[in-house]
């Protein structure tokens, strides 16, 4: 296994991602913690346009980047997370992958 | 002796760039005693030096890439990340130069300054602080000029701060005024954004109330405050209705019957034009609310809008814009964290939402 691609540490569970989008998507739209629910849609509830999304895919990547070497979000699949779960589930796949 | 600044400056930016970029650039080294950062294609900028190197004061940064400006903002940043207006933000951000400068997509600019340089603490949204003309005076603010197309009524009491604490900065006003832009001056008036936002100003000795688009050039208020989109719709029409009157006037001027009137009105004319009215002679707008000093200028400028650009830029840094809009929306929060504030807040909201019902 190429060292580039060597997960570090375990792979985060859904309930670890979970916190940390929520954590890092608050600080973001400065609203309260408890505002960013799973099924919370990124547009129509909690008001995030773009440019915000792309804060916080970034903000995802470097914290988790540290923990889990090769982990990334794919471009192209930024237009695919609707809600903060799907964000969630996505990272976890990604997570696996990378650790893989 | 201090040491001069540093402004780093996308030399690939704009309908001109890198010619007029660059030809800018060493202008406000000899007028203005800075230095720049010349951020782009090296041989394209090499190009358009004298002598084909830089002189003092002239940094070159190389760069791979150029995004376009068709290119979306967003996605362009995270994927081109060698490109000039990344490579510029990061510049600031690492220390490297004190101010960026970019003339080329504007979304992009914005971008690469809000992921590069950070929000400033509690900042929810960055706005653009687009100075407006005023023939015989000094411009007036209209904050946000395109920066946050859907904000909520708290981020435009955000950019009502933040507009305030520039107006203090770049127009030397000691307690600038505010107007919401809304369709009436009536307090009823306007969609639930201005409604809710007009709620929340109200009450503040510096709120003047809604104003409607006919006041953009006035002079009063000292800032007019609305989001991004209404803010750039507005801008944009003010610019077209100016090239038509301008057109009105110096075709009318032009005509044979006008020829003695014409050779004392129209050199006046134009010098009016020069000194209040060209983009160029204002050279951008301050990006408001973010961790660094960003300005942006148009896209068709000129050797002399960089030049105006770099000036602002530097008074941003000397002025202390960033700590400025810092304190700004810190004032703001400790405002809504005393219970008074809450309450006056909660309560006006709620008082125009029974209205509206």
């Amino acid at each position: 296994m190429p060292a580039e691609t060597h997960s570090t540490q375990e792979p985060l569970g859904a309930d670890e991602v979970f916190a940390t989008v929520r954590t890092h998507l608050a600080e973001i739209l400065e609203i309260d913690d408890a505002s960013v629910t799973l099924d919370a849609n990124f547009a129509e509830d909690l008001h995030a346009d773009s440019l915000a999304l792309i804060e916080l895919v970034e903000a995802i990547e470097e914290d988790l980047g540290e923990r889990t070497v090769g982990f990334s979000f794919d471009d192209e699949d930024l237009g695919d997370l609707k809600t903060v779960r799907d964000a969630v589930d996505y990272v976890v796949a990604r997570l696996g992958a990378a650790a893989a | 002796m201090p040491e001069p600044l540093t402004v780093a400056i996308d030399a690939m930016g704009g309908d001109h760039a890198p010619a007029a970029i660059v030809e800018g650039a060493l202008a406000a080294v000899d007028q203005l005693g800075v230095r720049v950062l010349l951020v782009g294609d090296d041989a394209a900028i090499r190009e358009s030096l004298p002598g084909g190197g830089p002189p003092d004061g002239v940094t070159i940064q190389a760069t791979s890439e150029v995004i376009a400006m068709h290119d979306e903002p967003g996605a362009a940043v995270r994927k081109k990340k060698d490109s000039s207006i990344v490579r510029a933000a990061e510049a600031v951000r690492d220390g490297r130069a004190d101010a960026m400068v970019g003339a080329g997509n504007t979304g992009a600019t914005m971008a690469a300054a809000l992921l590069r340089f950070g929000r400033i603490h509690g900042a929810a949204r960055p706005a653009i602080g687009v100075p407006i003309p005023v023939p015989f005076g000094q411009p007036q603010l209209l904050v946000d000029g395109g920066a946050t197309v859907d904000c909520s009524p708290e981020w435009l009491v955000q950019f009502a701060q933040m507009g305030r604490a520039y107006a203090r900065l770049r127009l030397g006003e000691a307690e600038p005024t505010v107007g919401l832009l809304s369709n009436g001056e009536e307090p009823g008036k306007g969609d639930d954004l201005r409604k809710r936002t007009f709620a929340l100003l109200d009450g503040q000795p510096w709120f003047v109330g809604n104003v409607e688009g006919r006041e953009l050039m006035s002079g009063h208020p000292h800032v007019i405050v609305t989001d991004g989109f209404t803010g750039n719709v507005a801008l944009k029409t003010v610019e077209g209705a100016l090239k038509a009157a301008a057109n009105l006037v110096f075709t009318t001027l032009g005509a044979p019957e006008a020829k003695g009137a014409a050779d004392v009105v129209a050199p006046l004319l134009l010098q009016g034009v020069t000194d209040y009215l060209d983009p160029d002679t204002i050279g951008g707008a301050a990006l408001l609310g973010v961790a660094g000093v960003c300005v942006i200028s148009h896209g068709s400028s000129s050797p002399r809008a960089i030049v105006n650009a770099v000036a602002l830029a530097t008074e941003c840094v000397t002025g202390g814009l960033v700590d400025r809009m810092q304190d700004a929306i810190g004032e703001l929060q400790d405002a809504q964290e005393s219970p008074s504030g809450t309450d006056r807040g909660h309560a006006a909201v709620e008082e125009e939402e029974a209205y509206a019902r």
